[in-house]
C-alpha cells in the first residue's frame, strides 16, 4: 500500500512516529535499572516498579480514580439511559434541544467546567471535593451515555416494542425483555467509555482536588513537579498494560474501533 | 400516569445533574466568582486584550492551536486515506494503532516525550554521539515540544474524523476519475479532498478545540517560559487565587472554542449544500 504513493506513506510514517515513538521510550525507561531518565537506558530492572507500587500517594490516587471512575460511569448509565428513552421514544416536544441538552457539556472546555464546579460549590458553599468531583464526572461522561446507547436505540426498529406491547405485556416487561436486550452492547460500550474517559481526566480532577482526594493522573503531575525519575515511567507502563487489557475487552466484545473511533465498518 | 408524564419523569435524574453538575455552575463563573464582581471580571476580560503579557499568551494559545491544527491535517488525512483505500489486511491493524493512543491518559502519552526531549533524553544523546552538538540542544520548555505533544494527543482525532469522511467518498469515483485520463495527484486534489471536506472541518475544529484547552502538554513540556490559557487558568484559580482573572481566563477561553464550533458548523452546512 505504500510503494505507489510515496510522499502520503512519508507523512504516514512520521504520523505514526509521533504517536507511537514516545509511548515506547516511556516503557524502555521503566525498566532501568538506573536512578534517570536517560537514553538509553541503564541495565535491566524491575526496582522502579516495586518502588511505584509502595509508593503511599500513587496507591492512594489509584483507589480515587478506580472509585470515581465506577461511581461516576455507574451514575451517568443510571440517569443516562433513562434520559436516551425518553429522548428516542417519548415522542416529546422538543426533542432535539433535549438531547442539544445533554450534549452540551461536550461544547464547554472541561478546565472551564471544574473552574465553576470549584468555584461555585467548594469555595462557595464549602460542599467536599469528592462529591464534587463525582458529579463533574457525571455530567461530563453524560453526552457519551446518551449518544453511544442513542446508537443503539436509533439502530434498532421500534415496532419491536410496539408489538410486545400489542400482545400484552407490560411496560415493564416490554422494556426488560425487548428494549434492554437492544441497549446491551450500548450500554456496555458507553460504559468502558464512560470508564476510561472519567479514569483519563485531567481539567476536572485537577481543579476539584484536595490533599487526601487526588487521582492517580493529577498524582502523576505532581510527582513530575518533585522529581524527575523512572517511577512515572513504571506508573505509566501500568497504566498502559491496564488500557490494552480494556482494548482487548473492546474488541473482542463490540469491537474496538466502534466503540472509541465511533467506526462503523 | 400517561405515556407523556413517564417519560417526562425518565428525563429529571438527568436533567437535574446537568443543571448542578454543569449549567448553574457555569453561568455563576461568568457572572459570580466568590469574591468578585460581574464588573471585576468584564474589566480584567477588557484588561486581558490590552496588557502585553496576557495579549501574549493569547497569542501564544491560538498560534501553537493553528499550527497543531494545520499539522494534524496534513499527518492524518494522508494516514486517512491509506488506511480507507487499502485493501491490505493489515489496514485494520494500524487503523486499531492510530485509536488506541485516544484510550492511553495523556499524561502518560505527554510523558513519553520528557523521555525523548529531555537533556538526557533520546534525541539529546543521539546528537550529542553523532557529534551534531557538544551540549544537548535545549528541546524542552519550547514551543517545539508543546508542538510535538499536541500533535500526539490529537492526532488520532484528526484521522479518525478524516477517515469517516474518506471512506464515505465511493473508492469508485476514484477509479472513475483515472479512468477518464486524471493523475493520481489529480484525482487525490480533484476528488477525495473536495468529497472529504467536511470531515476535514470537523478534524480541523475538535483539535483546534483540544489544543487550546490542553492543560497537560503546556504544564509538562512547556514549563514556566511558555504558558498558555489553560495553564494561567489553573494559576489564577488555585495558586493566586485571582478569581476575577481566572473567570475572564475561562471566558476567552469558551469564546475561542464556542466560535472555532460554530463557524465549522456553518462552513459544514454550506459545504454540504454546494
Amino acid at each position: 500500500m505504500t510503494s505507489r504513493k510515496p510522499i502520503a506513506a512519508s507523512l504516514a510514517v512520521l504520523g505514526y512516529m509521533i504517536m507511537i515513538v514516545p509511548i515506547l521510550f516511556v516503557v524502555a525507561a521503566a525498566f532501568t535499572s538506573g536512578s534517570s531518565l536517560r537514553f538509553p537506558p541503564e541495565g535491566f530492572s524491575l526496582q522502579w516498579f516495586e518502588a511505584a507500587a509502595g509508593h503511599t500517594p500513587f496507591r492512594a490516587a489509584l483507589l480515587t480514580s478506580l472509585q470515581l471512575a465506577l461511581l461516576s460511569t455507574g451514575l451517568a448509565l443510571a440517569v443516562g439511559v433513562p434520559a436516551t428513552l425518553a429522548i428516542h421514544r417519548g415522542k416529546l416536544p422538543g426533542k432535539g434541544f433535549i438531547e442539544g441538552l445533554f450534549l452540551s457539556p461536550l461544547i464547554i472546555p472541561e478546565l472551564v467546567v471544574g473552574l465553576a464546579l470549584f468555584q461555585q460549590l467548594i469555595v462557595t458553599y464549602r460542599i467536599d471535593n469528592f462529591p464534587v468531583l463525582l458529579l463533574g464526572h457525571t455530567a461530563l461522561l453524560l453526552p457519551y451515555a446518551v449518544r453511544v446507547t442513542g446508537a443503539a436505540l436509533a439502530g434498532s426498529d421500534e415496532s419491536l416494542e410496539e408489538a410486545a406491547r400489542g400482545l400484552g405485556a407490560s411496560p415493564m416487561r416490554t422494556f426488560f425483555s425487548v428494549t434492554l436486550p437492544v441497549l446491551r452492547p450500548g450500554i456496555f460500550s458507553a460504559g468502558l467509555l464512560g470508564f476510561i474517559t472519567s479514569f483519563n481526566n485531567v481539567p476536572l480532577s485537577l481543579l476539584l482536588q484536595a490533599r487526601d482526594t487526588r487521582t492517580l493522573p493529577i498524582s502523576m503531575l505532581d510527582y513530575v513537579q518533585q522529581s524527575y525519575d523512572p517511577m512515572i515511567a513504571a506508573v505509566s507502563t501500568l497504566i498502559l498494560a491496564g488500557t490494552v487489557v480494556i482494548a482487548i475487552i473492546a474488541e473482542r466484545t463490540v469491537g474496538f474501533t466502534r466503540i472509541f473511533g465511533g467506526i462503523n465498518r | 400516569m400517561t405515556r407523556r408524564s413517564t417519560f417526562v419523569l425518565l428525563l429529571v435524574p438527568g436533567l437535574l445533574f446537568l443543571l448542578l453538575g454543569f449549567i448553574l455552575p457555569a453561568l455563576g463563573v461568568l457572572f459570580a466568582a466568590p469574591g468578585a464582581t460581574t464588573e471585576d471580571i468584564f474589566s480584567r476580560l477588557v484588561q486581558m486584550f490590552t496588557d502585553p503579557y496576557d495579549l501574549r499568551i493569547i497569542g501564544r494559545t491560538v498560534g501553537l492551536g493553528l499550527v497543531v491544527t494545520a499539522l494534524c491535517l496534513v499527518l492524518g488525512f494522508p494516514i486517512a486515506y491509506l488506511l480507507a483505500r487499502s485493501e491490505s489486511r493489515w489496514a485494520g491493524v494500524l487503523l486499531a494503532l492510530a485509536i488506541f493512543p485516544l484510550l492511553l491518559s495523556n499524561v502518560v502519552r505527554t510523558f513519553g516525550w520528557l523521555v525523548v526531549l529531555g537533556s538526557n533524553g533520546a534525541i539529546g544523546q543521539l546528537s550529542m554521539a553523532l557529534g551534531l552538538t557538544d551540549s544537548p540542544p535545549q528541546l524542552l520548555y519550547t514551543s517545539f515540544a508543546i508542538i510535538m505533544g499536541l500533535t500526539q494527543l490529537f492526532l488520532p482525532l484528526a484521522i479518525v474524523a478524516c477517515y469517516s469522511a474518506i471512506s464515505q467518498v465511493e473508492a469508485g469515483l476514484d477509479d472513475a476519475a483515472r479512468g477518464l485520463g486524471a493523475g493520481r495527484t489529480r484525482t487525490f486534489w480533484d476528488v477525495v479532498v473536495p468529497l472529504s471536506l467536511p470531515g476535514v472541518v470537523v478534524a480541523a475544529t475538535l483539535v483546534f478545540a483540544g489544543s487550546v484547552t490542553a492543560y497537560t502538554t503546556p504544564y509538562l513540556l512547556g514549563g514556566s517560559r511558555q504558558r498558555m490559557l489553560a495553564t494561567e487558568l489553573y494559576s489564577y484559580s488555585s495558586v493566586t487565587i485571582d478569581w476575577a482573572a481566572a473567570s475572564a481566563t475561562a471566558i476567552v477561553m469558551t469564546v475561542l472554542v464556542v466560535l472555532v464550533s460554530g463557524l465549522a458548523a456553518r462552513l459544514g452546512r454550506k459545504g454540504a449544500t454546494t
